[in-house]
């Protein structure tokens, strides 16, 4: 009995978080541009919590979020453009090639241990080297953008006339991934790789395999990430090769970290936090002084990051027995 | 077979820079285990602060590190007591989390201090260039690279023979035992961040006196350096060395072989094959 009361007052309000996410593009519709930022807040989010499974769960500091979204976008755009294939299609073979791309390195890379700082930085390398390859492969990319075919609200080729759908389009997936993070995080592959995100010797002593655990939580995060890429494609209506943004990827990374590391809606919160401040202070004050809105971004995550180290997500953990006291004594039990 | 010859000389030349940078890295990871991801950041960061006193004092540029170098290294230290000492006990991403603040910060001040163009100086007295057996070499390279060598030098004689060095190079090896004999840790962390750091104000002035500087050149400077420690492992000068001169001539190499572009491509493929081939880099010591 307490057990489903509990149940029902967290699901009212998720269901309210939910209700309100679904009626803000209705708001602020006349503004596209608000809309974009929305969107864009979104967009790291999913990418945020897809990098939760492998960087908050298996504690591997994967920076490539952003090559696994530019193989997605060049897949997709690239067939859209050659042989007017839907994205809807696309967007699932730009997964499949992310995740292809993903084992072809992390296979290697695990087989040889690379670990922790080394890993990290080969992942920050793989998206400085997708960079470089794809503006020198002129069939494919080149230094020039290649915009899709225009058509004004064909659902075909995934072109709306306005950013609202995009919104729902890319909601509906951080549901999913919030969703698969969860699943992941309550199954026998979420506690290995927690354990092996402590202690990856005590871990592997203990019989867990943990190069195949890491693959498994690398192919989840590339797939959503290269599916996203598609949609990022079609939303900005080009491919080029700034794509693969080493410092973006970064961001997506540091996202996960101040979030929470392993906490299911921990880098959905630092998303929606820091990068709406972001977008924010860029939309109020870009114009007058460059740069002002990036200092300001950057104190308040090196402030978060030194006050709370464990994530800003243990904030609302915190909170969390004080509003509900009886509650959360009853789940402890 | 005249184009390779020329093309060894400039990468041997920028080989020595690199390595000059890679030590001041090599220092602060060596040492305390912190990842620096601001470290390229840190050489941006001296090159506007080269340009500035360059182009308002009128100093020549080859001098300008007997200014920036003591300005980097209280910079360092700062750092260090602010934004390192209190993570070090944290989790390793919460380390690169902080640098990676550090280095957004950097670059946005920067961009709002001199905004986005490139900045350059374009005077110095070694600018022109000596003919040597047929092959050009700009005297402005030649001056930085022997700059560079005599302070590895420099670096390696205080490494090795004094008492601060040598409490470095303690605490490198094993932070328990140096504890136990009387090292005060914290401080010896702090003189080698501020050393890594400053390290970095003589390269940005040499790196001054041949190339222009923006506010995003810094994760480039970053990844290169950490490319050299990758390939010559943790604890030997000359193995920074050698491993810098080998970036140094693939990147010139690759540069007017293959395609200018792909300069940051080869330096990249060589540190995923070294992790992968030889995790400990090639002259490592563990």
């Amino acid at each position: 009995m307490v057990f489903k009361k509990n149940y029902t007052i967290r699901g009212i309000f998720l269901l309210l978080l939910l209700l309100v996410a679904l009626i803000i593009p209705l708001i602020i519709r006349s503004n596209q541009y608000n809309v974009l930022l929305v969107t864009t807040v979104l967009l790291y989010g999913v990418m945020a919590t897809a990098w939760n499974i492998i960087g908050g769960l298996a504690g591997q500091l994967d920076l490539a979020s952003f090559a696994y979204l530019g193989l997605g976008a060049f897949t997709s755009g690239t067939l859209l453009i050659r042989y007017n294939l839907t994205p809807w299609v696309g967007m699932i073979l730009g997964g499949l090639i992310a995740v292809g791309f993903a084992l072809l390195i992390g296979i290697p890379l695990f087989r040889f241990r690379i670990r922790e700082v080394w890993y990290a930085l080969t992942t920050c390398a793989l998206v400085e080297i997708l960079k470089v390859a794809f503006t020198m492969w002129e069939e494919i990319g080149g230094p020039v953008e290649r915009y899709l075919p225009y058509y004004r609200g064909s659902f075909y080729h995934m072109r709306f006339s306005s950013y609202v759908p995009y919104y729902y389009l890319i909601l509906s997936l951080l549901l999913i991934t919030l969703r698969l993070n969860y699943k992941i995080s309550k199954t026998k592959l979420g506690y290995y790789l927690k354990a092996l995100g402590e202690d990856e010797y005590a871990a592997e002593v203990l019989g867990v395999n943990t190069r195949s655990c890491k693959l498994k939580a690398l192919v989840y995060y590339s797939f959503i990430i290269g599916v996203i890429g598609a949609i990022y494609a079609n939303m900005y209506g080009y491919i080029h090769p700034s794509f693969f943004n080493g410092q973006e990827s970064i961001k997506v990374a540091i996202l996960g970290i101040v979030g929470g590391r392993g906490i299911t809606y921990g880098p959905l919160l630092a998303a929606l936090l820091l990068v709406g401040i972001q977008e924010f202070l860029r939309a109020s004050m870009g114009g007058e002084v460059s740069g002002l809105y990036l200092v300001i971004y950057a104190i308040i995550l090196v402030v978060v990051v030194l006050f709370k180290p464990k994530g800003i997500a243990t904030i609302l953990q915190d909170i969390y027995p004080k509003i509900l006291p009886k509650e959360a004594k009853k789940k402890d039990v | 077979m005249e184009i390779v010859i020329q093309n060894l000389f400039n990468g041997i030349l920028m080989g020595c820079i690199y390595a000059l940078i890679a030590l001041g890295l090599s220092l602060i990871f060596g040492v305390m285990n912190v990842v620096n991801f601001a470290h390229g950041d840190f050489v941006m960061l001296s090159m506007y602060f080269t340009f500035w006193i360059g182009s308002i004092w009128g100093i020549d540029i080859v001098l300008t590190p007997l200014i920036t170098f003591p300005l980097l290294f209280i910079f360092g230290i700062v750092i260090y007591y602010g934004l390192i000492n209190r993570t070090l006990r944290e989790h390793y991403t919460i380390q690169i989390a902080v640098t990676v603040g550090l280095m957004t910060f950097l670059r946005a001040i920067t961009q709002l201090v001199w905004h986005a163009q490139p900045r350059a100086i374009s005077y110095s007295f070694i600018q022109g260039s000596i003919q040597f057996a047929g092959y050009v070499i700009a005297l402005s390279r030649l001056t930085s690279a022997t700059i560079s060598l005599i302070i590895i030098g420099c670096i390696s004689f205080f490494l090795n023979n004094t008492w601060p060095g040598r409490t470095i190079r303690a605490t490198s090896d094993d932070l328990d035992a140096a504890s136990l004999m009387g090292v005060d840790f914290t401080k010896t962390y702090a003189l080698a961040f501020g050393l890594g750091s400053s390290l970095t104000a003589i390269a940005g002035g040499l790196l001054m006196t041949f190339q222009q500087v923006d506010p995003t050149m810094g994760l480039r400077f970053g990844l290169l350096s950490w490319c050299i420690l990758a390939l010559a492992g943790l604890g030997s000068i000359t193995g920074l060395l050698i491993s810098g001169l080998m970036v140094g001539i693939g990147e010139s190499i690759a540069m007017s072989f293959w395609d200018p572009r792909a300069r940051s491509l080869v330096i990249y493929l060589i540190f995923i094959l070294v992790l992968w081939l030889r995790p400990r880099g090639i002259f490592g010591r563990k």
